[in-house]
């Protein structure tokens, strides 16, 4: 009997997992990343969404960068996954070209949406003929300077890699006499294969260095420029030692810590990084420049393209609810969400025309710098197999130069061959 | 040996024993900037309850209890009910592929969940049991199934023929003999075994991570081991769910540590 | 009663192995000579292509030789101090004992995630207080870079492993000790023998057949662990740490390539059937004794 009892029990208590069936459409949410007082903004938003729009609820689950395309990958290939997420512009072409992500082109106001944002940035979610995703906050990687560190040793931050190398090594000591070094010049994300090579390329692309060619069907980073840009980081590692030894397993969670802690010089960040260092610590602040350039590309300092990246909203295409999510989506980024970019230090750059040409925007910390290498930077190639040759390829082999198992040139060229591979579809 | 010194030897071996457990709780309990200070310190002043309320907020660390203990009840139930009727079979029967049966659950238990996870993936996608309650308990019930027919096939045969032959002799069918006399007698093996159970689905990781996604299906120990990686790390309150998680394995284990041990034992033994 | 009685009592805990541990089972030994990519879709019988790829493929011999130390070593470590454990608990001090006892055991109970978070923790290079010991103590000059150095990787998840897995070793050699008739002990005191004398020529030959035991047991558990090593380092830095069983998590759900996933995975199992019967031929030697 009292199996019985719990049998019963046990199917009362699965029947409540099932969800209660009302007639409020649910829109599941996955926001990936975010600073804290982001996540936090986004939480009020969707709450007054939530109570202007009965009828729809949408959820909101805040998940890491970290493995965003893993899981993205195996919820769609299995049927399932969220309405609506945050991705980088670049899974315009692999998602989109593998039909996980509905066009947003389809939605009869479309057009009028689409003119609300910045030409360029827009552009970036597209892969063909079809537009993936609504422009979220827009990225261009940069050199961030602790300017307390830098202050205190009394140099400008840097624009030459010469001068990188050596702001790098004088800003590697012993700060406290105890005889061990606690103090490094840099520190590289190599904890996550994706963040540590969007790091790495800004140096390669401001050396004119392209990832591939044009039309997208040869690898192009393995020249003797590109061998030089890794050769820096594998110098400053192996000989200068001014990189931070643990690099190879530190997210930004890390980063955050060391920047907090005055205790490293420089990194190569975006739009994130203040609001998230000064979450954490609000006394600290930075010297934002552009990547340094090669010695004897100096001329072409202003002009030198960096990375550009964007986190836009797709919407999956095997929602059931894509009116509910477009109307979401376009309320999430309208301009009114688009000013609280500019106005609250939540670490992300417009992309709405007007919050861009806003008064308030040029109050915006770095905007300047951050605006001006937006005008140069360039994207990721748009092409369906970036992602995991970035992640897979790319990333493993530029971590194994940094660390010496391999020279630079090797690493390229490993690295590039089976690049091509993949381009080439033979793997 | 001097037993003073003997006695300091193993308390000090204790302290380091448990130097993992002590250091994340001593972390549990301090604000933000006390846990990333160098150097570290065991005590701070502003120590506080605080991360073990925060962390139900900052990660939804209480939906992920409900679905541990939803899958771990289920599976314990399905692992038991299913388990007393094979380990009796093998208990009190003797038929052809008897030892054939028993081989398959012994070398099952040693199955590197990384030979099925492919296949387990693709047909938890076609059946759309991926990311649900109801496909973990299955599957955590058949990962538990063969220690737990080990074990109480063991504690079945600790229970002599001749309780049940008088049962029969009674008039009781083989099920009720089973139910009436066999089962109560068992009962503190199988509540041992039903401890046990519970705990490997408990502490379950591995399934648990490939086969669900979405908040409303994780479990605890996919929480904490995917946590590494968010921008603002918060070790405080992730050591606070990691304390929590294990009190449930600790309180029992001190409860019922002969039964461990048994357990223990007999799963390498038999 | 009906012949097919114990056959139905069976029935259900067979249906669940079949369809959890034997189809999936044989469908990645098929799985294995295909090529099956989520992200390229099922295409058809490739033969051994997968095979040869992973053979050809530095990353698993560097997996493989990964898995070896971490299973040999920390099945090695981890019996010696459960020896000298279960040897420092033998000797009944009233209570005491006991409780340092079920101290001991501790780090068994501990799922092995929080085991390895709690030692990621405690290995961290910047707030660690390994590394704050190691230096205060003179060991080292300056903190080791546990888990983010490729030299020290796979030695911080070995640490880990060990402190997880020794206590069911010092629990079975107790029970070994135990065993041990103290006749054996008494006569070798009459005849002059030191305890050391007294521990080689009879605590260890007694212990041998436990030993024997633990060592094949925490050998072929070890090339299964993918929970501790996946927390603390998800195989990194640049596959340092990369065993087995995460490189099949590699292969399958991060490259997408289910077909290399599974012909990675039948190469583990059958590489852990042949040490499980190499398992049951031990046992059956002892049952023999």
């Amino acid at each position: 009997m009292k199996h019985r009892a719990i049998l019963i029990a046990f199917v009362v208590l699965i029947s409540f997992s099932c969800g209660k069936k009302d007639n409020v459409v649910e829109v599941q949410f996955w926001n990936f990343g975010g600073t804290v007082n982001f996540m936090k903004w986004v939480r009020q938003r969707i709450e007054t969404f939530n109570q202007t729009h009965p009828g729809i609820r949408v959820v909101q689950s805040d998940k890491s960068w970290n493995m965003i395309r893993e899981i993205l990958y195996a919820n769609f290939s299995a049927g399932v996954g969220p309405d609506v997420m945050t991705v980088h512009a670049n899974y315009a072409a692999e998602f989109g070209g593998a039909g996980f992500f509905y066009p947003l082109n389809k939605f009869p106001d479309f057009e009028e949406v689409k003119r609300k944002y910045e030409p360029n940035l827009f552009e970036s979610g597209r892969y063909k003929d079809d537009y993936y995703g609504l422009p979220s906050a827009a990225i261009a990687f940069v050199l961030v300077c602790n300017k307390a560190l830098f202050d205190r040793e009394g140099i400008r931050p840097p624009k030459t890699w010469s001068e990188f190398r050596e702001a790098a090594k004088r800003l590697t000591k012993d700060t406290n006499g105890d005889g061990t070094i606690d103090q490094y010049g840099l520190v590289v994300m190599g904890g996550d294969k994706g963040g540590f090579a969007y790091r790495l390329i800004p140096f390669f692309l401001k050396a004119g260095v392209n990832f591939m060619s044009d039309d997208m069907t040869k690898i192009t980073f393995n020249t003797p420029r590109g061998v030089a840009a890794l050769k820096l980081f594998a110098d400053m590692y192996q000989t200068d030692h001014s990189i931070t030894p643990g690099f190879l397993a530190y997210t930004l969670s890390e980063i955050n810590d060391l920047f907090s802690g005055n205790r490293v010089a420089m990194s190569i960040e975006g739009p994130w990084f203040r609001a998230m260092v000064q979450e954490k610590s609000p006394g600290n602040d930075f010297y934002t420049v552009p990547v340094p350039v090669p010695d004897d590309m100096i001329a072409q300092y202003d002009t030198a393209p960096t990375l550009q990246d964007m986190v836009m909203y797709p919407i999956s295409a095997q929602s059931k609810h894509l009116e509910e999510t477009w109307e979401f989506l376009k309320y999430i980024r309208n301009e009114e969400s688009d000013m609280a970019y500019v106005r609250a230090n939540l670490g992300a750059i417009a992309t709405t025309n007007f919050a861009l040409n806003s008064p308030e925007a040029e109050q915006y910390p770095d905007m300047q710098v951050y605006r001006h290498e937006l005008q140069h930077a360039r994207p990721w190639p748009a092409h369906p197999a970036i992602i995991p040759i970035v992640n897979n390829v790319l990333a493993p082999y530029g971590q194994k130069a940094i660390a010496g198992e391999i020279t630079p040139q090797e690493a390229l060229d490993l690295a590039a061959k089976e690049a091509q591979e993949i381009v080439e579809g033979k793997k | 040996m001097n037993k003073v010194v003997r006695v300091t030897v193993m308390v000090i071996l204790a302290f380091f024993v448990l130097l993992p457990f002590l250091w994340t709780m001593s972390t549990s309990l301090k604000p933000l900037p006390e846990v990333n200070r160098y150097p570290p310190e065991w005590f701070s002043p502003t120590m506080s309850l605080t991360p073990y309320v925060d962390m139900f907020f900052y990660l939804p660390f209480s939906t992920y209890t409900l679905n541990s203990l939803m899958v771990a009840l289920g599976a314990t139930i399905l692992t038991l009910t299913f388990g007393s009727l094979a380990g009796y079979a093998f208990s009190r029967f003797q038929f052809r592929g008897k030892h054939l049966f028993l081989l398959i659950f012994l070398l099952s238990q040693m199955l590197p969940g990384a030979s099925v996870i492919v296949p387990l993936f693709q047909l938890a996608k076609e059946s759309g049991l991926y990311d649900t309650h109801v496909g973990l308990i299955l599957i955590h019930t058949a990962l538990l199934l063969p220690f737990v027919i080990w074990l109480l096939y063991g504690f079945f045969n600790a229970i002599p023929m001749e309780v049940e032959d008088a049962a029969l002799i009674d008039g009781c069918s083989r099920l009720q003999a089973l139910r009436r006399v066999i089962l109560p007698l068992a009962l503190p093996g199988i509540g041992a075994t039903a401890i046990f159970a519970f705990l490997g689905s408990w502490n379950e990781f591995f399934f648990a991570l490939i086969l669900t996604a979405s908040d409303s299906t994780r479990t605890i120990p996919v929480g904490i081991g995917l946590f590494v990686g968010e921008y603002m790390d918060v070790w405080n309150q992730m050591s606070a769910a990691a304390v929590l998680f294990s009190l449930p394995p600790l309180l029992l284990f001190l409860l019922m540590r002969r039964t461990f041990i048994r357990g223990l034992a007999a799963g390498a033994l038999k | 009663m009906r012949k097919s009685t114990p056959y139905l009592l069976l029935l259900p805990a067979l249906l669940f192995t079949f369809f959890v541990l034997v189809y999936p089972l044989a469908q990645n030994l098929v799985n294995s000579f295909r090529q099956v990519s989520l992200i390229r879709g099922s295409g058809g019988w490739v033969g051994v292509q997968n095979y040869a790829k992973i053979f050809g493929d530095s990353l698993f011999w560097l997996s493989f030789r990964n898995t070896l130390i971490y299973a040999i070593a920390g099945t090695m470590l981890s019996v010696l101090t459960g020896l000298g454990f279960a040897l420092l608990l033998h000797e009944k001090i009233g209570r005491i004992t006991s409780l340092m006892g079920f101290l001991y055991t501790i780090p068994w109970v501990i799922s092995p995630v929080v085991a390895g978070f709690a030692w990621k923790w405690l290995l961290n290079d910047n707030y660690g207080i390994i590394n704050y010991w190691l230096v205060q103590t003179g060991i080292v000059n300056e903190g080791i870079t546990w888990l983010g150095d490729v030299h020290t990787a796979l030695i911080g998840v070995i640490v880990a492993r060990v402190w997880q897995f020794y206590p069911f070793a010092m629990v079975m050699l107790m029970a070994g000790l135990q065993t041990i008739p103290q006749e054996q002990y008494e006569a070798a005191s009459v005849d002059g023998a030191t305890p050391l004398q007294r521990f080689i020529h009879i605590t260890l030959p007694n212990l041998r057949s436990v030993m024997s035991v633990l060592l094949v047991l925490g050998v072929i558990w070890s090339f299964n662990d993918f929970n501790m090593v996946f927390v603390m380092t998800r195989g990194g830095p640049i596959n340092a740490s990369m065993v087995l069983p995460v490189l099949v998590r590699e292969f399958s759900f991060v490259h997408f390539d289910l077909g290399r996933g599974s012909a990675l995975s039948v190469m583990v199992f059958v590489l852990l059937a042949s040490m499980s019967f190499f398992y049951l031929k031990v046992l059956a030697k002892r049952e023999a004794q």
